[in-house]
This record gives C-alpha cells, structure tokens and sequence, in this order.
C-alpha cells in the first residue's frame, strides 16, 4: 500500500493546499475579512504566506519520499512517486502564482 | 487430469444457471461485462437518436418540428444520456470483462456486488427512460442549475427524475469503483508486482479511485436539491441563506474529474492496442502511469473552468485558468508516448488502429480547444455558446469513443471468438470520422458568430443558417456510420468464423484464453514475470490449460481465485466467490423503493424499503466468512495458503475502507458546502446560531472516545478466547452517546425551512446519525457471528471491518458536531 | 468566413469576431492568435504522426520490436523534450497573456465611468440608469459611446447571463449577488445582446438592445427619457 500512497500523494496533497488557497481567497474577499479589523492588503499578505507554506510543503514531502522510512517495495514506484512529488511543486507554483500578481477581489 | 476435462469441470463451476434465469442469477465477471457494454450501447442508440432530433431541429432557421419545452427534454437527456448511462457504464462494462483477464484473476474481488451494480444502473436508467417516453423528463440542461432545476423553475416532477434516476445510477458506479480498486490492487496474477501491470490496469486504478472520489460531490448535491424540492430546504435558496453557487460548485467538483474519468480508461485503451498495432512496446511506462496520475489528480483542482461567468473574483479564475492549462502537461506527455511509441515501431494500418488515428486527429484538435477556453476572457465570449459545443464533442467523441471503437474491433475476438469476415468497418471508420468533423469543425465558427447553445432555434441573418445545415448533414452522415459499426459487429458476431488464440499477436494475459473467453478465464493462474507474459513466454497458454499453474485442480466445485500482495504480487490466500444468486437484483430491486418512494412522495415506502435493503445485507454477508474447517488450501507448487475469509484483513475490510474513501468524500463536500455558504451566501448569518451548550458536546465526545476503545476491547477479548460483549456494550454505549448528541443539535436547531443554516444541521447530524447506527449495527452482526462460529479467536477479520466502520462514524461524529457549534461558540 | 461576417447586418450580430468596443477587440485579437498557434501545433503533430508511417508493416513484424539501447535517448526527446517542455513554454507564455488581458478587463476605478442596473428575469430585461435614477427602460439599454459604462447585473428569478458580443464576454446574474461588467462601444450605434444561459422555455426571445449614443444624444436621454 505504500507504493499507492507514495504515487496518489504528492498531487493529493497539492490539491488540500491548493484548495485551501482558494478558500482563504474566498474569506478574505468576504464579509468576515473586513469583520476581523483586516484590510485587502493583509489579505495579499495572508494569500502569498500561504502560497509560500504550500510550496515549502510540497518540497518537505519530495524530501519525505527520499527517506529510507517509506521506501518503496518496486523501483517503478520509487521513480514514478518522486516525479510526481516534483510536478507536485511545479503545479503548487503554477497555479497558485496568482496570489502574487492579480487583484485580489476584483 | 486431462485440460479437456479441467475446461468441462471449471466451466460447470463457473458458467451462469442455463436458460433465460441465468440473466438474472449470474455474479460472473464475463456475463455482466458484456450486459453492462451491451447495455450502455442500448443508451447509446437512444443518445443518438435523440442528437439527431436536435439536428433534424437546428438544420433550417425557425424550424416547427419541435416546440421549447419538448427541444428542452431532448438536449437535457441527449447530455443526461450519453454522460450517465452511455459514457461511464461502458467504462465499467469495459473495465468488468477486461480486468480479470489482463490481470490474472478469475473475477473481480466481489462478484455479487458486481451484478447489483448492473441492476442499480438497469433500474435507474428505465425511471430515466420512462420519464422521456412519457413527457415528463429533465428539462433544464444535464447541469441543471438551481434555482431553474428547484421548485421555482421546474414545479413538475421532471427535475426529481434527474435527481433520484441519477443518484440509483451512480450506485453501479460506486460499487464498481470500489471493486476495480481492490481488483487491480490484490487479484493479480502470482509474481504480477507493481511495474509488470497491463497499463490498462494502472488507467483504470487512477480511473476507479477518481470514480470514488468525484461522484460524491455530486451525490450530495443531488441529496441536497432533493430535500429543497421535496421538502423546502432552502441550500440552494438566496433568500433562506442558500446560494444558487453552491450546486455549480458541488455540479463540477464532479463534472471536471468526469471529463476525465471517460478520457483515461480510452487513454488506457491506446496505451494497450496501439504499441501492438506498431509491433512494439509502449515508450515510457513509467512516465504514461506518472502522466495518468497526474490527469488524474491534477483535473481535481479545475472545477471553477466552467464557472468564469459567475462574478468570481479575477484571481480565483487565475487560479482556475493556470491549473486548467496544467492538466495539458500530462496529456501532452501521454500523445508524445504514443508518437514516440509509433516511431519506434512499425506501424500497420489495421481497423483498430484506424480508430487510433482518427482520435489523435479529433482529440488534438478538442484538446486546443480547450487550452483556449481555459484562458478566461476568451471563455467570456466561448461560454454557453455552440463553440463549447463543439470543443466538447471533439473532446468526448474523439478522446472516448473512438478509442473505445479501436478496443472493440481489437477485442472483439475475445468478445465473440469470431474473425471480422464482413469488411464494413472501414467504410464505416470513414463515414463516422468524416461526418463528425463536418458536424463539428464549422459549429466551432458558428459558435464565435454568437450562436447560443440551447436555443430550441434561431432567426436568419446572422450568418448560421449554412454552417447549421452542414453540420445536420454531417449528423446524418456519423449516424449512418455508427449504423454500419452495429451491424458490423452484429454480423460478424453471427456468420463470421471461428478465430484463433491471440490474433493480434499481442503480450497480455486476456490472449492466453480461448476465444470467446470461457466464464472461469483461466484454467490455472500462471505466474507472471514480465510485463507482456506471452512476448517472455509463448508457450504460457499451454501451460495455463494443462494446469501448470495454480488451483488448476477444481476443488470441491468452489470458485477459487489467489489474492496477492499489493507491490510485489506474491500470492497471500485463496478466495472463493460465492455462487450464482438471485439476491443481487432482489437487493437493486428492493433498492429502488427507496428511490421510487421518494420520487412519487409516496414516503411510506422508504422506511419499509430500507428495512428489507438492510435484511438482505445480512443474508448478503451471512454466506460469506469460514466457520475454520478447511482454512489451509494447498494451491500447486507447494504453495499452501490461508482462505481470504480468514485473514485479519478480508476482502471486506478492503471493499469497506475504499468505499468509506468515497463516503469521506462526501462528507467532506458537505463541510465544503457548510463552509461555502458561511463564507459567500449572501443572508448570512442565520437568525440564531446554535447555543454550544456544555451537556451536548461532553456526552458527543465521550462518545467518540468510548466507541472506538470499545470494540478495540472487543476484539482483544475475542482474540484471547474470551467474550465480546463487554467491548461491543461499550462501543454500543459510545455510538448511543454520539446519536443523542446528534439528536440534541437537531433538537436545539430552527425549522429546517427556515434557513440553510439550519438545514445544514440536519444533514450533517442526520449523516453522523446513519454512520453512528451503521457502527453499532456491524458491531452486532459480528458478536452473533461470533456465537454462529464465524468469528472465532483466530478468525476476527469481521471485528476488523466493525472497527474500520465505528472508528470512521466517530470521526465523522467529532468533525461534524464540532462544526455544528463552531459559529456559535466564535460568536 | 469573413463573407459570412460582412452578409451580417451590423445591427443583429452577434459576432465576437466582429467587435464594436474595446473588451470583445482584445478579446477577439487573443482568439486569432491562439487560432494561429493552435494551427501550428496541430499540423505539427499531425506530421508526427504521418511520418511514423514512413516504415510501413513489414511483414516479419510477427515479433514486436523490443526495448534497445536507444530507448533511453527516445524517452528523452519525446517525452522531456516534446512531452513536458514543449507544452510548459507555450502554455506558461499562454497563461501570462490571458491573465495580463483579464486584469485589464475588470472593471477598474475610472471617473469617467457610467453606471446602469441591468435586472434579469424570465424573460426580460429590466435596465436603470445612475445617472437618472427615475428612468427605467426594458429590453433597451441606452450608454454613452465611447465611455466605459459598468453594467451592474442582477436577477429577480433563475440565472441569467448579460452577454453583447460586439462589446464585451458574458457576465452572469445569480440570485443574491451582484456581478459588474464593464463595457464600452466605440462608436454610436445599435448592438445586440442576448441572454446566455438556458433560463427555460423563453430562452430564445429573451433578447435586448444596446443603444450607444454621442454625448448630445446621451445627454437628451438622461433628461427626455427617449432617445
């Protein structure tokens, strides 16, 4: 089971960040935002911490699946985990870059 | 024993029951898989006849043939049709037949299950079918947004069809899931590991587990609408606290991974023929199951695509748009394998790959497609035009069926045992691959010079009329050719000849059984040491049919098959499935009051329902387990090994704890669509949130504490040879807590019509309520087994799966009440 | 295809190839040019795939071609080089494009702009005016050419969608929100717009008219009422 779960991972975990960044967009651009004392540029703030953290993250469980702890009982699952934990970074940087460069509520 | 007479032994083991009682009694992987296909191409028929109705309307400006409301039945099920019915049971037929037999197995992990999924879709695709040939069927689009889908929009009946005929369906597709998943991870052939499995195989695992986790979003989202209508729960209501929004959330959660749910098992299809058709092997295993992977997952995070109308905030669609164009990467990567594998080899222009070229052809051109309408502004002017229309059928046409038709020309000597003599295939292949692109290149254009989807027809003068009339006659033209397919088969199934083993030549273990496949598929399970066992050794059939494998020796007349580790294939027990049983279609049958009761409001029957669905669950899983005689099975070469009934962790606890994947995902889209609605519904906050109180929350989470302790007692007892019922009273104390902490939320919450807020409360105790009963009802089933003989101190594999489930309901006891009182408590 | 474009009378089209503002012109500059490179990527692959062709089935090809040393180097070109970079570049350049384009799109702070309330329902539209809070027209919205006007889209009922193809993308009305669209026409004159999602059997008639006026026109509509 943990060559299933060293492959289904990496991008199971991106999609829990990256939807977590979409929520954390969601309420700063709601009413409990402003209802806390925060302002639009907090949220920029909050937003690009939070894009930071997914992708320190992602790089922690690439780090994670080089560990002896959980190798793999096939080299396929090996190879094809640690690809995936890479595209994993890749896509937390690519689809969440937004958070640094457009409007946030607009 | 001779193989002539192991083949008449293991035949009469595992044929189905002879004459027209054996449709209705077999559990056998290669009756259902056929039923499914054939099924799933009935509603195909029906699926395109209903197209060409829409054509036959859209070929002239202000046409009289069809009226707005009869134009809305027709396109609402055309999409209903050929996505539910057609689309994904075909995959499920598909991954039923073909599975066992490439991975070595002699069925799938739970034959039973297997059937009363065929009958659940059966079921629920006639409540469909009956809707449209009365007049009566979903009209709102195969999305059906709210508030046009709920009471406001569509009063009748005709949205409930949709609703509850979808929601019985989508129970064959669960439960398929659930077994393609346990399959392809612990029913392969001896020595089959990770590395050396079909490709098709690891498609249809990334396939099954996204089945078992984007169907419940959607299944909640059709509880949901369910209860606005039936009952007023105003989730979907803005002026009750509910947001219209939410369904498009809940809708596409599901929709975008389904898009790719029916790409991949067609990916799957080309990653297995066409490396045959080209001599050769496929280029980058390896990166293929990275790539599928990658699809797989990576198509979770684009839902918001077809919501860039909706006002959301520019940077929520960046989001959406930058992962949208993502998920090009890995198809990128799966095309170029495939490139790459046809360069490397020597490519021969037979039939199937024929249909091969024709996907890389309309495929490519749907997969740019939608890289443009994943870039936001041009999807403003794309969105709900006919340009969505075309990009879509480019997309599902050209990336599943036409690779399904290569698979059922290259397949079909297995299916039928019988050569293609009638050569009407080819000209078919034309007239499909030319019509369709003369239906839809130019619908691309039209689309741009504004022509809406969904209009039931159009003025003059705006530039359509000629594009509209080609596109009707390149309607005609596919059908003629799907026509001419149908009948292809249909004679060559009939008249052509016998065939002989593996025609194509190709490396798999579904060619190393006669043709058509006998119903046990393998006389004895081979041991497999390469990724194409017939290319390492082609003497493998024979040897699988004079018995050299293992269980070649038709014991005892039982259905054996081997379970094997998960990485490294090296065979752990002995499975026996159980024999042929009416009591999977009594069960879909009995199923489907639910389903009828609350469609006619007729409530009596749900309650009345449920309890015989509930006794037959019973009587279901009565016959399974081992009272300990003849736990040992010598299997050949040696090998002795444990019956799978035994073992601390039988395929129930499998089947359990991936449908329990699909039950969080569920869970979990509730909490979503809780957290949803506090975040953006407008009319919020409700007028009171619930007061957390002290009694409520302490006596909930002593029982999240006490139940899992309880039945872990239960079994350490068991295990030391002594009594259960100490721990099971404990786990039964603890579930009680947790139900009368549920019970006090509801209690302590408004009328539920008053507000979402408060109908969310409901739902979420009414769901830990059915878990917690759930957990106590497993825990008591297991103490009576124990005193049946079943459960024995060496035999706790059902104490295991009581675990698995009460753990689960206390979980879900803790996330959930403790969300209940959140606002509350912050407030 | 551009002969179908001139057969159309200006005052019915529906054309997003055919813009008459500065939304639906950048927009449909983005569509020509992702229609050129998916042209090229198209007929590249399609090349691929012919040439793949070239050694045609010979007839010991009985036996499958197996793994060779060059298998590795093939992995490289196709699946790095073809497979994963190739996509990366034209999607990243994509995406930055797209993303520059809808930022400019959104309707920004201007004092120049002009403000109207479009109200969606089963089937018409209802418009009203900032600029003259009394004034309510259906079916015909009245805006000021050559101004940014945001059109603030609502609904009493079921989803609607704002959509005038010659000016700008569609924008939908939900139930309880309250989405703008900026739009702007260069030019006086009449523009068409229809409703863009399905909102049931009067779907097809649920139609309206952008009336884009010169500044003198403008002014006598916000005080006469007509045009």
């Amino acid at each position: 089971m943990i060559d299933v779960i060293r492959i289904f991972g990496p991008l199971f975990v991106w999609f829990a960040t990256f939807s977590a960044i979409y929520g954390l967009q969601g309420l700063v651009c709601s009413e409990h935002w402003p209802a806390l004392g925060l302002t639009l540029s907090h949220g920029r703030v909050a937003l690009v911490g939070a894009w930071l953290v997914a992708i320190g993250i992602q790089l922690g469980l690439v780090a994670v699946l080089q560990m002896r702890r959980v190798a793999p009982a096939t080299g396929l699952a090996g190879d094809v985990s640690i690809w995936l934990g890479w595209s994993a970074v890749v896509a937390i940087i690519w689809s969440s870059f937004p958070v640094a460069v457009t409007s946030t509520c607009g | 024993m001779s193989p002539l007479r192991r083949h008449r032994q293991l035949t009469r083991i595992w044929q189905s029951d002879p004459g027209w009682k054996g449709w209705f009694t077999t559990v056998n992987h290669n009756d259902l898989g056929r039923m499914f296909m054939g099924t799933a191409i009935v509603f195909f028929l029906i699926g395109g006849i209903l197209a060409m109705l829409i054509r036959a309307q859209l070929a002239t400006p202000r046409s009289a043939f069809m009226g707005p409301e009869v134009y809305a039945q027709v396109f609402t099920m055309h999409g209903t049709i050929m996505m539910f019915l057609f689309a994904i049971p075909l995959i499920e037929g598909a991954a039923i037949y073909f599975l066992p037999k490439m991975l070595g197995a002699r069925d799938l992990a739970f034959p039973r299950l297997t059937a009363f999924g065929y009958w659940c879709y059966v079921f629920g695709g006639s409540m469909l079918l009956f809707a449209m040939f009365a007049g009566i069927a979903p009209d709102s689009g195969w999305f059906l947004y709210p508030p046009l889908s709920s009471t406001l929009g569509s009063p009748g009946i005709n949205s409930d069809f949709w609703l509850i005929g979808i929601t019985f369906v989508e129970i064959s597709a669960i439960s398929a899931a659930v077994e393609i998943t346990v399959t392809i991870l612990r029913y392969r052939a001896p020595g089959m590991s990770l590395d050396k499995m079909p490709i098709f195989a690891w498609y249809l695992l990334v396939v099954a587990l996204m089945i078992l986790t984007g169907f419940p979003p959607l299944i909640l989202g059709s509880v949901l609408l369910e209860l606005e209508r039936a009952f007023g729960w105003p989730f979907f209501q803005v002026a009750q606290g509910g947001d219209s929004l939410l369904w498009q959330h809940l809708f596409w959660l599901f929709g975008h991974p389904e898009v790719y749910i029916i790409f991949l098992p067609a990916a799957g299809v080309i990653s297995t023929v066409l490396p045959v058709m080209a001599r050769t092997t496929l280029l980058g295993y390896a990166w293929v199951i990275a790539a599928a992977v990658a699809l797989g997952v990576l198509s979770f995070g684009i839902w918001v695509h077809h919501m860039f109308a909706t006002g959301i905030p520019h940077m929520a669609l960046a989001f959406f748009s930058a992962a949208s164009t993502l998920v090009a990467v890995p198809t990128g990567i799966q095309i170029f394998a495939w490139l790459g594998t046809l360069w490397k080899g020597r490519p021969q222009l037979k039939l199937p790959m024929l249909w091969i070229i024709g996907f890389f052809a309309t495929f490519v051109i749907g997969g740019l497609t939608g890289v443009m309408v994943a870039v936001v502004p041009f999807d403003w002017q794309a969105h709900d035009t006919h340009f969505v229309v075309a990009h879509m059928h480019y997309v599902l046409v050209g990336g599943f069926v036409f690779p399904f038709l290569a698979g059922l020309y290259y397949w079909m000597p297995l299916l039928t045992g019988r050569k293609r003599f009638f050569r009407l295939g080819e000209t078919a292949f034309w007239l499909v691959f030319v019509g369709f692109h003369v239906t839809f290149l130019a619908m691309h254009w039209v689309g741009l010079l504004g022509q809406r989807r969904r209009t039931f027809t159009y003025e003059g003068g705006h530039g359509w009329e000629v594009i509209n009339l080609i596109s009707s006659i390149g309607g005609f033209i596919t059908a003629i050719g799907f026509g001419l397919v149908i009948i292809d088969i249909a004679v060559n199934t009939v008249f052509a000849a016998r065939i002989r083993r593996d025609p194509w030549r190709a490396g798999t273990l579904e060619w190393a059984m006669a043709n058509p496949s006998p119903a046990y598929n393998f006389a004895s399970l081979p041991r497999v040491s390469a990724r194409d066992p017939l290319y390492d050794d082609p003497a493998l059939p024979h040897r699988i049919a004079r018995g050299e494998g293992y269980l070649g020796d038709a014991y005892k007349g039982q259905r054996e098959t081997l379970v094997v580790d998960i990485a490294t294939g090296e065979p752990l027990q002995v499975v026996v499935f159980p024999p042929n049983t009416p009591l999977p279609i009594i069960l879909a049958f009995v199923t489907g009051g639910i389903f009828l009761g609350l469609l006619t409001k007729l409530y009596w029957m749900v309650p009345l329902s449920l309890i015989g669905v509930a006794a037959l669950m019973a009587l279901w899983a009565w016959g399974l387990g081992s009272r300990g005689d003849d736990v040992m099975r010598d299997v050949g070469h040696g090998l002795n090994l444990p019956r799978a009934a035994t073992v601390p962790q039988p395929p129930g606890w499998w089947g359990s704890a991936f449908l329990l994947l699909a039950d969080a995902t569920f869970f979990a889209s509730l909490i979503f669509g809780y957290a949803f609605l506090w975040t953006v519904a407008p009319n919020w906050p409700p007028p009171a949130y619930l007061e957390p109180g002290i009694i409520g929350p302490l006596v909930g989470l002593a029982g999240v504490v006490v139940a899992p302790f309880g039945i872990r007692l239960a079994e350490r007892h068991l295990r030391r040879g002594g009594t259960m019922w100490p721990g099971v009273a404990l786990a039964l104390a603890g579930a009680a807590a947790m139900a009368t902490a549920a019970i006090m939320a509801v209690r302590a919450a408004a009328d539920p019509e008053l507000h979402a807020y408060d109908a969310i409360i409901w739902v979420i105790a009414g769901y830990v309520l059915v878990h917690v009963a759930l957990a106590a009802g497993m825990s008591i089933y297991a103490t009576v087994r124990r005193y049946a003989g079943y459960v024995a101190p060496d035999r706790f594999g059902e104490v295991r799966i009581a675990r698995l489930w009460t753990d689960y309901a206390s979980v879900v006891a803790l996330i959930g009440l403790a969300a209940l009182q959140l606002p509350g408590a912050v407030t | 295809m551009t002969t179908l474009v001139l057969l159309v009378g200006c005052e019915n089209s529906l054309s997003t190839v055919d813009p008459a503002g500065p939304a639906a012109n950048v927009i449909a500059t983005l569509w020509w040019i992702m229609l050129a490179g998916a042209t090229l990527i198209f007929v590249f692959v399609m090349v691929l795939l012919a040439l793949t062709f070239r050694r045609p089935g010979v007839a010991d090809a009985d036996n499958p071609v197996g793994e060779d040393g060059a298998a590795r180097g093939r992995e490289k070109v196709w699946l790095v080089g073809l497979g994963l970079c190739f996509p990366l570049v034209v999607l990243a350049a994509l995406l930055a494009y797209g993303l520059v384009i809808g930022e400019r799109l959104l309707p920004r702070d201007d004092p120049a702009v002009v403000t109207v309330h479009a109200e969606g329902r089963q089937w018409e539209w209802r418009f009203s005016y900032a600029d003259a809070p009394d004034l309510v027209t259906e079916n015909v919205l009245h805006i000021p050419a050559a101004t940014p006007v945001d059109v603030r889209i609502t609904t009493v009922d079921v989803i609607h969608s704002f959509w005038v193809p010659r000016l700008a993308g569609k924008l939908d009305a939900l139930p309880g929100h309250e989405n703008v669209l900026r739009i702007e026409a260069w030019k006086p004159g009449r523009y068409a717009g229809v409703s863009a999602e399905y909102n049931g059997p009067g779907f097809l008639g649920h139609r309206f008219v952008v009336i884009a006026h010169d500044a003198e026109g403008w002014s006598a509509f916000l005080t006469d009422g007509a045009p």
